[in-house]
């Protein structure tokens, strides 16, 4: 799962000229739009017109001339996209990308001007744009991208629920460091639990229980300690 | 969950969304998903002055015209720093009991 934006050559076509996509991984395509060109950084949108696959894990940009000539980047390195109308902002209607580079953020490329001339380095492409030949796509386009972008959470984003043990023990340290009175019930509440408890998992659970045990009591403390203070 | 939840309350509201690139967004707040992709309408981004990386026409909401067409933003819950409130979309009662409760049911 590379991140940032790279090639999709002619080995990653099928034979209808559409990406070969990753079936093993569940990869299905959401949506073809023909007549789609592309601008990568803020260089000029490429001359040639291409077809743009948006896949369950991808975007994929496919020349229509070049069958060499193809872009692709996964949904978990697009930062954001959003839809662009104004003149102002880009002299034709378009989706607009930002591309997570990963390691390669650090290079700012402000330079990216001074490409022009030369290969555009794809690993340094922050941004892409996508313009439809058909301004009346842009809000259906986008209401895919948002749907496949969200079938692309961060790869070990159910870790996050777990944090909440950390929040957890975080405010436990806090009441510890309260009341007297409260750090009293916690030595008595220890007491029990340990004692009837022979095994190592009996003792977790129990501690475990205690915490909680520990917190609520804790925060009726707090709640009227804060009430206190606020009408001091 | 609880931030989830949290910020389902401020659908509607405007926020300021600030990205770890340093980019700031403000909108409306018009949905947030379980893994806090937000999306957001009307975006334009903030205090270009401090962007000074950030060129004019790189951005399409850098000029606000409301006359425009609404833009619509999407951005990956993973690249948010932080989500400024506004001052009204926070009970910060409510908000502490939440996170208490959270933290006990986890």
């Amino acid at each position: 799962m590379a991140l940032g934006l790279r090639n999709v050559g002619e080995d990653e076509r099928n034979g209808d000229g559409n990406p070969i996509l990753d079936a093993d991984d569940g990869e299905e395509l959401m949506h073809v739009q023909p007549g789609v060109s592309v601008a990568l950084g803020n260089r000029a949108a490429d001359s040639s017109s291409g077809t743009l696959f948006i896949s369950t894990k991808r975007v994929v940009w496919l020349s229509d001339v070049d069958r060499s000539k193809g872009y692709g980047v996964d949904f978990v390195s697009v930062s954001l996209h959003a839809v662009s109308r104004d003149p102002e902002a880009y002299s034709s209607p378009c989706i607009y990308c930002q591309i997570d580079r990963g390691d390669n953020a650090d290079e700012e490329s402000d330079g990216s001007d001074s490409e022009c001339d030369g290969d555009l380095d794809l690993s340094k492409v922050s941004e892409m744009r996508l313009i439809p030949s058909d301004p009346n796509q842009l809000d259906n386009l986008f209401n895919i991208f948002c749907e496949c972008a969200a079938l692309n959470p961060e790869p070990g984003e159910e870790a996050e629920e777990e944090n909440g043990w950390i929040f957890g023990d975080e405010q436990m340290n806090e009441a510890t460091e309260g009341e007297d009175a409260s750090e009293w019930c916690f030595s008595e509440d220890l007491a029990n639990p340990i004692g009837h408890a022979n095994g190592g998992h009996d003792l977790a659970h129990s501690v475990l229980e205690l915490q909680i045990n520990d917190q609520r009591f804790e925060d009726a403390e707090e709640m009227g300690h804060e009430g206190h203070d606020a009408h001091q | 969950m609880l931030f989830f939840s949290y910020f389902k309350e401020l659908v509607g509201k405007e926020v300021t969304v600030e990205l770890k690139n340093d980019l700031a967004i403000r909108g409306i707040l018009h949905s947030v998903d379980q893994y806090l992709n937000i999306k957001l309408e009307n975006t334009r981004v903030v205090d270009q002055d401090k962007y000074p990386h950030m060129e004019i026409r790189l951005f399409p909401w850098k000029v606000q015209k409301p006359e425009l067409s609404v833009r619509n933003c999407f951005i990956r819950g993973s690249v948010v720093r932080y989500v400024q409130l506004p001052p009204d979309g926070v009970d910060i009662d409510i908000l502490h009991d939440a996170t208490r409760r959270e933290a006990r049911g986890g």
